[in-house]
Parts: structure tokens; C-alpha cells; sequence
């Protein structure tokens, strides 16, 4: 189980790490269009689109790596037991608003679906396609905040294995 | 309920969330959802959704991964080694000494950057290792950092000047070239600090590491080259109108990229750490982005900012009092909201008033930014802070006090520039006169 959710985590945090370089490509192939003279419809719509999924897809594989950003002041200055009353505090609106988020983007990719959505771009996409993104995003984001509130529950809260020394080495 | 209700308890529910340590990004979602439920009939769920989606996939917004991406592959070439080599010389005789690279490296990104926060990360990949190495004192590097990364907003190209030119139906390229005379006076106002500091505590800045000559210090400068040639290949781009800030940004991607492969320091293992590492900080950005985005959208429809603007114009102020007054109000404003929501949702309302009170439009841009660049560093909502936690792991308040000096002298530069309002008109009207 747990090698599975890492798998999920990690699988997710390298199909965002693609789309930002989608990001890159499509910014690329609009400025190679206009300088050669050929032309592909909707470059800017789709760097747009890869950029949100990257961000989304990205969420839980973040939060994994425990980069995501909080106000720890408190946290870190309270006694063990406080601390873990604290975590299942925030881990509980956060599962709770992950929920709502993952509901709800869910639910604008299939009413795109549904109502045949079309970017109102050149591109023309229909828009449910690129939501999806926003859509498995928020819900692995879901998954991962359960996950890390049994891990609360289990030992208290201790800081995630995962702490990243990349942004500060 | 009255509006003095709803902020308060909308501003409770925000530190109630914040401070018991709920993830800043979520954060914000929730206070707005409540304050959405509570105060208004719209459709709650769908209004976030649709608004959270919009924001997170403008095309505006692409520039934002794209440097920060561009941070990352900078960080992991010697470029930083080779900026410190060729930069340090010329700062070793300054009082505060290398404290100095800080401002200049954000003075100099920032012409090459929109946006604060992607100046303080991309400056602070290479200055905050550096300066820790050598032994600095955190608290000056970490507030220099903060305080100068603001310039990304004010020397062009600039986001937030963008939003305001489309608003305020003023020329951007007008505006930017308003900007640039701040932008060096706010970094010498930042430098002017640092020396006089330094001076004062002689000693608290480590001992330079060696004496060298002219001809030393100016053959340490072949080191610049590469960094001055992709601010060519950057800069040049949108100066000469071959590209947007986000074109530019991919120039710069790909021109970093050469430059790590130039240096060999471009193997699979930095590509992947680089791309990943920029995938998770743009996700931290993003996540913020999303929240603030909604929130904008839910105070936007309970009317709190308008409300609060109105009631300024309601005063009946002089000229300075108004700006003083609006000045309070952003940066009150600017401790809930970022800089680009807190444009878009008040100049509307505001900007009448201000040209009622005759003031400059280009001006009242520049002003703007300042006061803008205050709100990236005042807590609990403050980019560059959260940037900076992000990059440090260290409280956001404990960066918000190191940064208190530099918003200080933020007010000392819209002050200067309402007294010598030719530091923001002068240069436009030389271009205009053409």
C-alpha cells in the first residue's frame, strides 16, 4: 500500500515535470511559427493548459516532499500531544477543502463534457480534456491528505520522512 | 450583517486558518468558500471551480514556471560561482560587502524578470548558499533578499504594470519606461541602507577574503559574460518586441540550458532535479495562486474591497492625505492579497478618484507598484515571504521582520517620488518628445 501511494505520488509529480515542459514546447513551437512562418493553432492556449496541469498534477507529490507552504509557527513551539491535536486539526479541513476542490473540478471537467465546453481561444479545445488535469490533480491531492492524516494519527505528526534539501542545498 | 462584521469575522476565520498552521494555498480557499456561502447566493462550488481553473491556465501566468525553471538550471550551473567571482570584487571595498551582490543580482534579474517573486527565488538560488558560505549573517542576507527581489516589480518587464496599463487604459511601454528610474533609485536606497549598516556595526560582516587590483577585479569580470549575455538574449527579446515576458522566459530556459551545457554541467541528473525541483516550486506558487484567485472572486462579490475604497473616496482629502491614505489602505490590504488581485479589484474603483484629485496616471502607476512591492513582504499574505520560507524553512515572520527595513524604505522612495515626480515623468516625456 504504502509503496503503491509513493508510486502514485512520485508517477503524478513526473507527468507534471512533462507537462512543464509542454509549457516550454508550446511557448517554443509559437515563437518558432511566427519567426519560420508556419503556423500552429492555439500555441498559447495550450502552454496555458500544460502550466495548470503541471501545477495540478504536482500537488500531492509536493505535499509528499512536504513543500507546501504553512505557518508553522505555532506548530513548532507546542508540546507533542498539542501538536498532534494541531495536525489533525489541519489535516482535517485540509482533507475537507482537498474534498471540495476535487468535487468540484471533477464536476467542471464533466459539465464541460457534457455541455461540449469549447475554449473560446483560437484553439478551439474542448475544455474538459485539459480540466481533467485539475481533476485527477485535486483528487490525488485528496488521497495524499488521508494518507498523511493516518500518518498523524498513527505517530502523532512527526515532520514527513521526504524533506527536501533541493531548495536549500 | 454589516461590513464591518463580515471583515471581521472573514479576517478571524483567515488567521484562525493561517496561524493554526493549515496550508497557506487551502487556506485561503476555505476562508473564501465561507465568506462565499455566508454572504452571497452564487453557486459556490462551480464559482471556484471555474475562477481556480481560469487563473491557473491564463497564458499571462506561464512566464511564472518558466523562470522559475529558469532559477532552477542556474542554480545547478557554476553560473552562481562565476556571478560571485565577477560581481565580489567590485562590493569587497563597499561597507557591507558582499550583502551588496544581493541587490545588484535583484536589480539586474529584475530587468530581466515581471515578477518579485520569481526575482527573490531566482536571485536567492544563487545569493542565499553563497552568502551563508562566507558567512554573512542570515538575518541581513534574508531581508536584503526579500526586500530587493520587490525590484522584479518595478524595473521592467513588470507583471503588475501590465495589469495596471490594461486597467488604468494607460500605455505599457510608457509605464515600464516610468519604471526604470525608481527601480535604480529604490536598489540605491537598498545599497545606501547596507552601507550605512554596516558602518554601524563594523564587524558583523565577515573580513574580505582577498585584496585584489584593477586589473584583477576586471579580468574576475570575464566571469559575468554569460550571465550578461542571456540578459541579452532576455532582455534584448522584449526590448526589441520580438517577444512577450513568457517567449522571453522560454529564450531563457533554453539559453540556460546552453549555458550548463557550455560549463558541462548539464547532465541527466541536474536536468532531472532542475525540472523536478521547478515543477514542486511552481506547485507551492500555484497552489497559493489558486486561493488567491478565489478569494479575490469572493471578496470581490461580497464587495469588501470596493466598500473600502469607496469609504476613502467618501473622506475628501488633499492630494498627499489621499495618497497617504490609499498608501494604508493597500498595505493593509496587501497583508490579505496579492499584488495583482489587489490591482484588479480596486483600481476601478479608485482610479476616478485619483484623477479627480489630479494626479498623474503614469504616476499613480509607479505608485502603485511601490506600494505593491510593500505588499509582497508584509505577512501573512506576502509572495516574496512565502518564497523565501519556502527556500529557507525559516518563519515566515521571523523574514517578514528582517524585510522591515527595506518597507521602510519603500515608503521613503514613494515619498521622494512624490516630492520629485520628474523620477517617474521625466523619462516617458523624453521618449514621447521624440
Amino acid at each position: 500500500m504504502r509503496t503503491w501511494l509513493d508510486r502514485l505520488y512520485e508517477a503524478a509529480g513526473w507527468l507534471a515535470a512533462v507537462f512543464m515542459i509542454g509549457t516550454l514546447v508550446f511557448v517554443l513551437l509559437g515563437i518558432f511559427g511566427r519567426i519560420f512562418g508556419f503556423h500552429v493553432r492555439g500555441t498559447d492556449a495550450y502552454a496555458g493548459y500544460c502550466m495548470a496541469a503541471s501545477g495540478f498534477l504536482a500537488l500531492a507529490y509536493t505535499l509528499r516532499r512536504n513543500e507546501h507552504i504553512r505557518v508553522t509557527l505555532l506548530l513548532g513551539h507546542v508540546p507533542p500531544a498539542a501538536r498532534k491535536a494541531l495536525e489533525i486539526w489541519c489535516h482535517a479541513i485540509a482533507i475537507a477543502l482537498a474534498a471540495i476542490l476535487a468535487f468540484y473540478s471533477t464536476r467542471l471537467a464533466w459539465q464541460s463534457h457534457t455541455f461540449n465546453d469549447i475554449s473560446t481561444a483560437n484553439d478551439a479545445t474542448p475544455l474538459w480534456i485539459p480540466q481533467l488535469a485539475m481533476a485527477f490533480g485535486t483528487a490525488i491531492l485528496l488521497v495524499a491528505f488521508v494518507d498523511a492524516f493516518v500518518a498523524v494519527l498513527r505517530d502523532g505528526g512527526k515532520p514527513s520522512a521526504g524533506e527536501e534539501p533541493a531548495r536549500i542545498e | 450583517m454589516s461590513d464591518f462584521a463580515i471583515t471581521t469575522l472573514l479576517i478571524a476565520a483567515l488567521f484562525l486558518l493561517l496561524g493554526t498552521g493549515v496550508w497557506i494555498g487551502l487556506a485561503l480557499i476555505g476562508v473564501a468558500f465561507i465568506g462565499m456561502e455566508l454572504f452571497t447566493t452564487r453557486p459556490v462550488g462551480d464559482a471556484m471551480a471555474v475562477t481556480i481553473w481560469g487563473s491557473s491556465s491564463s497564458w499571462t501566468l506561464t512566464a511564472l514556471p518558466l523562470f522559475v525553471w529558469m532559477g532552477e538550471i542556474l542554480f545547478r550551473t557554476r553560473l552562481s560561482e562565476d556571478m560571485f567571482r565577477g560581481l565580489a570584487p567590485w562590493m569587497e571595498r563597499l561597507p557591507g560587502r558582499l550583502l551588496h551582490t544581493n541587490i545588484i543580482g535583484c536589480a539586474i534579474f529584475a530587468a530581466v524578470s515581471g515578477s518579485s517573486a520569481a526575482t527573490c527565488a531566482t536571485i536567492g538560488k544563487m545569493t542565499l548558499p553563497e552568502l551563508a558560505a562566507r558567512g554573512y549573517p542570515d538575518e541581513k542576507v534574508i531581508g536584503t533578499l526579500a526586500g530587493a527581489g520587490t525590484l522584479g516589480l518595478l524595473i521592467p518587464p513588470s507583471i503588475i504594470l501590465i495589469v495596471y496599463g490594461v486597467t488604468a487604459e494607460v500605455s505599457i511601454a510608457r509605464l515600464f519606461i516610468a519604471g526604470v528610474l525608481p527601480g535604480i533609485l529604490l536598489a540605491g536606497l537598498f545599497m545606501g541602507y547596507v552601507i550605512v549598516w554596516a558602518l554601524l556595526n563594523p564587524g558583523a560582516v565577515p573580513a574580505p577574503t582577498e585584496r585584489t587590483t584593477f586589473a584583477q577585479k576586471l579580468y574576475a569580470s570575464r566571469n559575468l559574460i554569460p550571465v550578461l549575455v542571456l540578459i541579452l538574449l532576455v532582455l534584448g527579446s522584449i526590448y526589441t518586441g520580438i517577444a512577450t515576458a513568457t517567449e522571453a522566459a522560454a529564450f531563457g530556459v533554453v539559453g540556460s540550458l546552453v549555458i550548463s551545457a557550455a560549463q558541462r554541467s548539464l547532465t541527466w541528473e541536474t536536468f532531472r532535479t532542475s525540472l523536478l525541483g521547478a515543477t514542486r516550486l511552481y506547485c507551492m506558487i500555484a497552489l497559493i495562486l489558486a486561493g488567491a484567485s478565489f478569494l479575490t472572486l469572493a471578496m470581490g462579490y461580497i464587495g469588501l474591497p470596493r466598500h473600502l475604497a469607496e469609504w476613502i473616496g467618501t473622506l475628501g482629502l488633499t492630494q498627499f492625505w489621499l495618497l497617504m491614505a490609499l498608501m494604508v489602505f493597500f498595505i493593509i490590504l496587501g497583508c490579505f492579497l496579492d499584488g495583482i488581485s489587489m490591482v484588479v479589484l480596486t483600481m476601478g474603483v479608485i482610479l476616478p478618484t485619483v484623477q479627480k484629485a489630479g494626479i498623474d496616471l503614469i504616476w499613480f502607476g509607479i505608485f502603485v507598484v511601490l506600494v505593491v512591492e510593500m505588499a509582497q513582504i508584509t505577512p501573512p499574505v506576502g509572495f516574496n515571504l512565502f518564497v523565501l520560507q519556502g527556500m529557507t524553512k525559516r518563519q515566515i515572520t521571523w523574514i517578514a521582520k528582517q524585510t522591515l527595513p527595506m518597507f521602510y524604505l519603500m515608503i521613503v522612495a514613494i515619498l521622494l517620488t512624490y516630492y520629485f515626480p520628474g523620477l517617474v515623468t521625466w523619462l516617458p516625456q523624453q521618449m514621447m518628445s521624440k
